[in-house]
């Protein structure tokens, strides 16, 4: 279902979304992120890829199991603690990243699927936003597979025609969104569909950066993996581990338990994010750590995502949002290393 | 929504036996389930022990699965969770949720010569395999065991290990001479080198530090094994024990669900690194 939508009437549909949590990119100082809109009116979607993917929304970087306690007589008893049902939708949404949720859609689905992830994610709808000019200089979608205007894993494709909007229903969900306000909306013409199709086309060729011969990357890296070039890509590394925090389809996560109290023993278990660049993801309690230094662990991030990903779930696991690249303090960028993967002897 | 694969089923500790005293302490704990919803495992696989407040920690379950009555854990104290277990007492409470992994495919080996090689607490893996085959006598050929660990204190299973020369070859060694010590004097792999077991109609099952197991099955190739022939359990950090936390990882591998049982035949097409 195709429609058009005029940006006055914008914040009108919206403001008809009162049973759910909406979320949007806003402006706090100079970085975007995504945030609950309290006023439909101040709605902006003219947003730069923003810091955090929407990621944070359907998969947050610290979520509650489950709780426990003791009672008196000193038994212990634990308390499931699913996440609160509550419809979300998260508006704005650039194709890259709502190609990231499914990709995570596919690790938390398969059996035995993750039940605090889905609580969410059922409740989630996802309203994308065509990238007219590339939200980032590192964008890179075309390289793996997207596009400034793929619909995957969204709900309504947006796109930004000067004073209106063009919207593509593309589910269940996105219909339900559109009926909350059918009156506001009104058909496509033929020469808006014109304009549409230029847009989107127009938009594919703004994309400055690529990966080239992507689809030989993976079985270029398996014959690499002893290959000392993983010590010379990594040698400016710091060990922060933003390109994963920041990355849209890492999923990697720790489990802790936190207490409350002491005496009676209160407490919670919970799951936050983790990251493979951190020496600690994979030490043994004995001090044995099969990924013991930077080359390892970088060799790690770019593997999981170019060739174990592809070989467990036919997809690569990055993207191409480029934030990994524009956030990285030291400059190591994902599309040069593949890049020099791809000459590599 | 099927059952919350996070959420430990809670298990009453019913006997605890300390095995190796000092600063690498081990103990073993047998556990019942506090409520009738328990589990049943194969040989081989692990669970995840929960002491409230602590954390979690994979341990691979040492008992046969034909004993039905308790599960059996075999527990060196080494970090956050392992030390609270050691300080936990008989009757006390503590979570467990599993099983996970895959199992050794003791079906194949019917028929079969197995010998186990173990090294330190790497014993307790294994245990549950050559459990069941002794109970299973029969089903099987010559049933041989050797192990070793640094001195004869650190030994696991010393009493069952008494019992079992009855039963079965056992060849014990000790890393350095001691006093009063009879048996083989040097690592693992030297005794497996010594003790030359014949790769015919066999089975090796191998678990100890990483550098043992990489010489013993360096040793068992020259005795003429074939990959096939050899099989390893594995062990990584874990948290989530189902594929999904990243962690465990060798390769596109995750050991807590596609291992932790390995013949070498398939672990050697995965990258050298665990």
């Amino acid at each position: 279902m195709e429609k058009i939508l005029t940006k006055k009437s914008f914040p009108a549909w919206v403001k008809k979304l009162q049973s759910y949590t909406v979320y949007a990119p806003e402006k706090q100082e100079n970085l975007w992120s995504y945030e609950v809109i309290q006023n439909p009116d101040k709605l902006n979607l003219e947003h730069l890829n923003t810091v955090q993917a929407p990621k944070k929304i359907t998969f947050p970087q610290r979520e509650v199991f489950l709780q426990f306690n003791t009672s008196k007589e000193g038994k212990p008893q634990i308390k499931e603690v699913l996440p609160k049902e509550q419809p979300t939708v998260i508006f704005g949404v650039r194709p890259c990243d709502a190609k990231a949720i499914t990709l995570t859609d596919k690790v938390f689905g398969e059996e035995p699927k993750d039940p605090y992830y889905w609580s969410r994610r059922n409740q989630t709808t996802l309203v994308g936003l065509t990238c007219n000019t590339p939200p980032s200089d590192n964008c890179f979608c075309l390289s793996v597979g997207g596009s400034p205007h793929a619909k995957e894993g969204l709900d309504i494709l947006m796109t930004d025609m000067d004073d209106k909007y063009h919207l593509d229903s593309l589910s269940k969900k996105g219909e339900k969104l559109i009926k909350a306000a059918e009156n506001l909306f009104k058909p496509v013409s033929p020469k808006e569909k014109k304009e549409l199709e230029k847009i989107h086309r127009e938009s594919e060729k703004k994309i400055k950066r690529e990966v080239k011969d992507i689809k030989n990357i993976p079985d270029k890296l398996k014959n690499m993996f002893n290959s000392p070039f993983w010590d010379e890509e990594a040698m400016s590394c710091i060990r922060c581990g933003i390109c994963t925090y920041l990355c849209p389809t890492c999923y990697c996560f720790d489990i802790t338990d936190e207490l409350t109290s002491t005496l009676p023993l209160n407490g919670k278990r919970v799951r936050t994010w983790d990251t493979c660049q951190f020496p600690d993801f994979t030490m043994h309690s004995s001090g044995h750590n099969p990924r013991p230094d930077k080359a390892s662990r970088l060799r790690q991030r770019i593997l999981h995502k170019f060739q174990y990903h592809v070989e467990n779930y036919q997809d690569y696991l990055c993207t191409g949002c480029g934030r990994c690249i524009s956030l990285c303090p030291m400059g190591i960028d994902i599309i040069e290393i593949l890049n020099k993967v791809r000459d590599h002897e | 929504m099927n059952e919350n694969i996070y959420i430990p089923k809670l298990a009453k500790i019913i006997k605890i036996k300390e095995e190796v005293s000092g600063s690498r302490s081990i103990k073993t704990f047998r556990t019942q389930f506090v409520e009738k919803n328990g589990f049943s495992h194969q040989c081989g696989q692990s669970a995840m022990l929960s002491v409230l407040g602590k954390g979690e920690s994979m341990i691979s379950i040492s008992s046969s699965p034909l004993e039905k009555d308790f599960l059996q854990f075999s527990i060196l104290k080494m970090g956050r969770v392992t030390s609270a277990l050691h300080e936990t007492e008989v009757g006390e409470i503590i979570g467990i949720r599993g099983p996970y992994g895959n199992n050794f495919p003791i079906e194949n080996w019917k028929g079969k010569n197995l010998i186990f090689i173990g090294g330190g607490i790497g014993l307790a893996p294994i245990w549950s395999v050559l459990q069941t085959a002794l109970k299973k006598k029969d089903d099987y050929g010559k049933l041989t065991l050797i192990y070793g660990a640094r001195t004869s204190k650190d030994l696991v299973f010393k009493e069952e290990l008494e019992k079992l020369n009855k039963k079965m070859k056992v060849h014990l060694s000790v890393d350095v001479e001691e006093k009063d010590w009879k048996e083989y004097v040097g690592f693992v792999p030297q005794n497996v080198t010594d003790k030359k077991p014949s790769p015919d109609n066999s089975i090796s099952i191998t678990c100890g530090p990483p550098i043992m197991i990489k010489f013993v099955i360096k040793a068992l190739e020259e005795l003429g094994f074939k990959d096939e022939q050899i099989y390893t359990t594995v062990e990584n950090k874990m948290k989530c024990g189902i594929g999904k936390c990243g962690r465990c990882n060798i390769g596109k591998h995750y050991v807590c669900k596609d291992g932790p049982v390995y013949s070498w035949a398939k672990l050697k097409t995965l990258p050298q690194e665990y």
